[in-house]
């Protein structure tokens, strides 16, 4: 071998050119699967702050007061309204629970829109915690229920109103799923998410065997003059894309001593809500002395979100009871 | 020849800038566009809990006039004053049932014993029993402001704050949007469960028409 040659052959022309080609285009091509990321605005990425807090529960007091300047903050900045940010802890000895008497609603939907009013849910696209199911008399089948009713006027004579929201189970899948321990059972039965420390996996969303959990899956939009100022960190805080939500029985109002928002909205009275341990508390006496059932009591998650009926009695609309009372008349 | 190494790098450029240039939209429906005074916060009725009669201007206690005009014996449906008030309560239809004949300015309960308008409740549970003792243990009736019993906020309702007396029933009322929610679709999707076959219900299937086998 000629000494003077060098151990390698110079590339031909061809075979630079031809790795040259390939190369560029190959990194066009990654150039152009990473350009969605143009459309990224700077507000959707969390802050540097949001992205190094520490779990809602390892939060020291000082960092607590500065997670909820950095929310109060956030949303100064996106929606121009000062809201007051607060952490609202649970009291000892109480334990919440709810109460629906099935044979007073009347599926106006109040409930709902005042949830979405009082949590400051995403109004497009609609995020709500509250479905209301409209059932055939005769059955408690949930697959037989149905959310899009469209009647002029509620309630109609064949159908009664199922309310359906987030049952704050004292045994819940849902926690038990969580990847990342971002949700829990709070001492007062309230079971909370962390929306800072939240995957979005969606795994509770699946485990959920009562449909309560809801996700972000695009950018929550809330009319400025509609945010609700009075927030909380667990609770009705806006929350970004992507994390799941869920009802907290409104635990910003309740600790304080409040009803929730959907119990002040409905007309009818059909919603209780109290603390169980105190046997005074209406829903304490409704466990004792009304019939009382929990949907799918079969999985074993031991709800605290209790449906009752009262002894029947005739509806304007309900012509078989009226025939009934005009034979009682004669 | 490699050319179709660089040409496949090309095309998936092409494929992915075409992509991006579209864009990833979800079906966002529009905002349902429910305000604050939709919900109609509060009891549905606001009681009249004073005998008292609007007439113009002037507000008067019902015995000024019934002193001086003696309603008849037994007034019916064809009343001449009080034609705003409609009799819907089922066997309850004459005034003398509630109201004290003598006395227009009270109320009158079985036996004959006159009880102030601020004591109604007691006249309404002389015949609605179960709702009284529901409505005491604060099971019936709206309880609002706190849940703590013994909160200075906490509201209890009473009867006539929620029902008219002379048509206690509820009127139906218009509901609020249903859900347009990205998981349950906008509300004139047909519901996927009312399509199921119920294999339990074939029995209704109507006769003549055997249910389809598999």
């Amino acid at each position: 071998m000629d000494p003077n040659s060098p151990a390698v052959a110079p590339p031909s022309r061809r075979s630079f050119l031809r790795g040259a080609v390939t190369v560029a285009s190959g990194m066009s091509a990654a150039v152009a699967a990473l350009s969605p990321l143009k459309e990224l605005d700077s507000s959707d990425l969390p802050t540097l702050d949001a992205f190094l807090q520490k779990h809602y529960l390892e939060l020291g007091p000082g960092e607590m007061q500065a997670a909820l300047e950095r929310i109060r903050n956030e949303v100064q900045k996106r929606w121009d309204v000062d809201p007051v940010v607060r952490d609202v802890r649970p009291r000892e000895g109480v334990e919440f629970v709810y109460a629906l008497n099935l044979s007073r609603c009347i599926g106006c939907r109040r409930c709902v829109h005042a949830c979405v009013a009082e949590n400051n849910q995403s109004r497009a696209p609609e995020l709500q915690y509250i479905r209301v199911l409209e059932m055939p008399l005769g059955t408690t089948d949930v697959e037989r229920g149905n959310h899009h009713y469209d009647h002029a006027t509620v309630p109609d004579a064949l159908h009664y109103y199922m309310p359906v929201q987030c049952h704050q189970c004292a045994n819940p899948p849902c926690v038990k799923v969580c990847p990342v321990e971002a949700t829990w059972q709070e001492s007062d039965g309230i079971t909370v998410i962390d929306y800072d420390w939240c995957i979005g996996c969606r795994y509770c969303e699946a485990a959920c065997p009562y449909w309560a959990r809801r996700f972000n899956y695009a950018q929550p939009e809330i009319p400025a003059e509609e945010l609700n100022p009075e927030m909380s960190y667990l609770s009705n805080r806006p929350r970004p894309v992507g994390v799941v939500e869920k009802c907290t029985f409104c635990l910003h109002r309740v600790r304080e001593g409040k009803m929730p928002a959907c119990l002040e909205a409905c007309p009818v009275g059909a919603r209780k809500f109290g603390n169980v341990l105190d046997p005074e508390s209406e829903v304490a006496r409704i466990l004792r002395e009304k019939r009382v059932f929990v949907l799918k009591e079969d999985v074993g998650t031991l709800p605290r979100f209790f449906y009752y009926f009262d002894e029947r009695y005739p509806r304007p609309a309900d012509e078989e009871d009226a025939a009934l009372g005009q034979e009682t008349a004669k | 020849m490699r050319f179709w190494i660089p040409a496949t790098f090309l095309a998936l450029a092409a494929v992915f800038v075409l992509d991006a240039r579209r864009g990833v939209r979800l079906p966002i429906p529009p905002a349902s566009g429910v305000v604050e005074a939709d919900l109609a916060l509060g009891p549905p009725r606001i009681a009249l809990q004073t005998p008292t009669m609007q007439n113009g201007r002037y507000l008067m206690a019902c015995s000024e006039c019934h002193a001086l005009f003696p309603s008849p014996a037994v007034p019916r449906e064809t009343l001449f004053q009080h034609t705003h008030i409609r009799l819907s309560h089922g066997l309850n239809d004459s005034c003398y049932n509630c109201h004290d004949r003598a006395n227009r300015d009270a109320l009158v309960v079985r036996g004959g014993e006159t009880i102030g308008f601020e004591r109604s409740v007691e006249l309404c549970a002389q015949c609605h029993g179960l709702v009284f003792r529901d409505w005491q243990a604060g099971i019936h009736g709206r309880t609002s402001g706190s849940w703590e019993t013994n909160s200075p906020d906490r509201r209890r309702l009473r009867c006539s704050e929620c029902h008219d007396p002379h048509s206690p029933a509820f009127p139906p009322v218009v509901p609020l949007p249903g859900p347009s929610t990205l998981r349950m679709g906008p509300p004139s999707t047909p519901d996927p469960h009312g399509q199921h076959e119920n294999p339990l219900e074939r029995w209704k299937a109507p006769a003549g028409e055997p249910p389809e086998e598999h």
